[in-house]
């Protein structure tokens, strides 16, 4: 569904020093810099798949999803969405896809939000059938019967950042790119647009690229994830696959019902933090199941849980580790 | 699904009526700002007092004008410059800098069908004040005749229609620039003044040196006020009418062909900042 090939966007950007000297000194001469914001990138989406796009801020995913739905133009090589080049924007592109930004807007600020969809039935050419039907089921999904007739303006950010999913989806796409859609937004309301997400993949069996600062949002939705660093895919693969690569070990946490002497805990397994009744432990991933079954039986176990390491560390790892091998 | 496939035509007509209504809508909520904008178009019913006050003055006519030739001069060039009235510059720059264009990017529709729908909606609203205005000037100063014939208003809206497009794309085009610069509101603004001095807005153009009239018949600025306002009023032979209208169509041409040209570049260079 989607292909990409050797894709780089460079921009040049004129650069200016702080305060009035600096001004005055740009005005005369400018510093021209040339960022490489996306350097050479290369995957392969298939249609249905969802794919989590990670890297930190400038790590260059806006910028592809920007490259991918026809936004940019890019610098070298090549993408392929559906069939189609982007940069083209062909009608019947435009039609299969969508790009979601968590922060912009497509609505009309001073109407209701009903307006809007109003515009895009008629610019995306939805039949009256089709469109109301697809209405009724983003309302339920959505819960949006009360928010429909407000003005934009006055909607709270999650009532809108449900509009404008709800607006960007009314036709259908098969290709969502998704940059950030829950920033901003409480975590109840992060679940349910999670959700939705979801159900709509499911249910049409969209392909899904979505970039996200909150790690449950890729990790509820995404089996496959790209991590970019500096313009460059530095990994991509299975999100599962990856976390057995770089963490070997499961987090074990215990709470226990009466205090066990330090040196009884440690004959079990490393120890990570042991605070009263709560201890940590740092378990071997095959011996993950033996370990807790011995735990259960020989300790007061008031309560167990098994976790796998916060995948913000994984992630650092895999960026101390990418920038080393570029430092060799 | 599709349960029955529309025609093109069918689907056209239908975002017309879409973009028609919401902009409709949008107008309203801001009415009292068009009447504010309105109102900074006034500079041909001022020329007008001032020019009638000459006339006077002068014993009945100044360069052949008499006082009534004047309000039917200076009202058709209010009207005419309502009519043509674009901000589309303003628009694009702002949509440029916010992001906000990446999200019109992003729909099979080209945005300049939406500016165009806005500006033509906007007529709309505007049009109760300007008739109330164009019939209130009529009817206070004797002997104003407007409209000299059905034939020449015919002609005027044509004339008229193309003097907006010529507009419109010109301020479509400063708006395009800013896909290179920072603003592009500076330059609408230097049209602006140049437009209002050049167009005819002032006095009519039979009143400029005589060296600079050779000049202005080649510059758009004459046929987007000066000339329909005198097709309306019936100054102009046909033959010269016929003319007009040609260069009008020239003028469009050229400034289409710099419409498309900058339209591929500009995309092209879009850095989709923000947004």
């Amino acid at each position: 569904m989607i292909e990409v090939r050797n894709l780089e966007k460079h921009y040049t950007v004129a650069e200016k020093e702080a305060g009035l000297a600096g001004s005055l000194k740009s005005f005369f001469k400018r510093q021209i810099r040339v960022v490489k914001a996306v350097d050479g990138v290369s995957f392969q989406i298939a249609t249905g798949e969802m794919v989590g796009f990670l890297g930190a801020n400038g790590a260059g995913k806006t910028t592809t999803l920007k490259m991918l739905s026809g936004l940019l133009h890019p610098s070298a090589g090549e993408a392929r969405v559906a069939g189609f080049v982007p940069f083209e924007r062909q009608s019947n592109f435009l039609k299969t896809i969508t790009l979601i930004m968590g922060q912009k807007q497509q609505l009309i600020w001073d109407l209701p939000a009903l307006d809007s969809f109003l515009v895009n039935q008629a610019i995306y050419e939805i039949p009256d059938a089709e469109y109301k039907a697809t209405m009724q089921e983003f309302t339920d999904l959505l819960d949006l019967q009360d928010v429909l007739k407000k003005q934009v303006r006055k909607l709270s950010l999650g009532e809108r950042m449900k509009c404008e999913l709800a607006a960007a989806l009314l036709h259908k796409p098969k290709v969502l790119f998704l940059d950030e859609p829950t920033i901003g937004l409480d975590v109840n309301m992060q679940v349910r647009i999670r959700e939705f997400i979801a159900a709509y993949n499911q249910k049409f069996a969209a392909t899904v690229i979505l970039t996200s600062h909150y790690m449950a949002d890729v990790t509820a939705l995404c089996k496959r994830i790209i991590v970019v660093d500096k313009g460059r895919i530095i990994f991509d693969g299975d999100l599962a696959a990856l976390l057995e690569t770089t963490s070997p070990s499961k987090i074990m946490k215990l709470q226990l019902e009466r205090l066990v002497p330090r040196a009884d805990l440690e004959r079990y397994a490393s120890i990570l933090q042991l605070e009263g009744l709560n201890v940590e432990f740092s378990v071997p991933r095959a011996e993950v199941s033996v370990k807790a079954a011995k735990l259960l039986a020989e300790l007061p176990v008031a309560d167990i849980t098994i976790e796998d390491p916060p995948i913000e560390e994984i992630i650092g790892q895999l960026f101390t580790q990418a920038r080393a091998e570029v430092n060799v | 699904m599709n349960s029955q496939p529309m025609s093109p035509f069918e689907n056209t007509w239908r975002k017309f009526k879409a973009l028609f209504g919401a902009w409709l809508a949008h107008m309203t909520v801001y009415r009292a700002e068009i009447l504010i904008w309105m109102l900074s178009g006034t500079i041909p019913l001022i020329m007008l007092a001032v020019w009638i006050g000459q006339a006077q003055a002068a014993g009945g006519t100044v360069g052949g004008f008499s006082a009534s030739d004047f309000a039917a001069y200076f009202l058709a060039a209010w009207l005419s410059g309502q009519m043509i009235v674009a901000w589309v510059a303003w628009e694009i720059d702002f949509a440029i800098r916010q992001g906000t264009f990446s999200s019109k990017l992003l729909r099979p529709i080209n945005p300049f069908w939406e500016y165009f729908m806005q500006h033509i909606t906007e007529r709309f609203v505007r049009g109760p004040f300007i008739l109330a205005v164009v019939a209130l000037g009529t009817l206070l100063i004797p002997g104003t005749r407007l409209v000299a014939s059905a034939g020449h208003l015919l002609v005027y809206i044509l004339a008229i229609i193309l003097a907006f497009a010529i507009r419109f794309l010109i301020a479509y085009c400063i708006g395009l620039l800013c896909f290179w610069l920072e603003n592009a509101t500076a330059l609408d603004e230097l049209y602006f003044v140049l437009s209002i001095m050049l167009s005819g807005s002032f006095a009519p153009l039979d009143f400029y040196p005589a060296w600079l009239r050779p000049i202005l018949e080649f510059l758009p600025f004459p046929y987007i006020v000066y000339y329909p306002a005198q097709i309306l009023i019936g100054r102009l032979p046909w033959s010269e009418i016929a003319r007009v209208l040609l260069v009008q169509c020239v003028w469009l041409a050229i400034i289409f062909v710099l419409f498309s040209w900058l339209w591929k570049a500009g995309r092209r260079h879009y850095g989709a900042v923000g947004a």
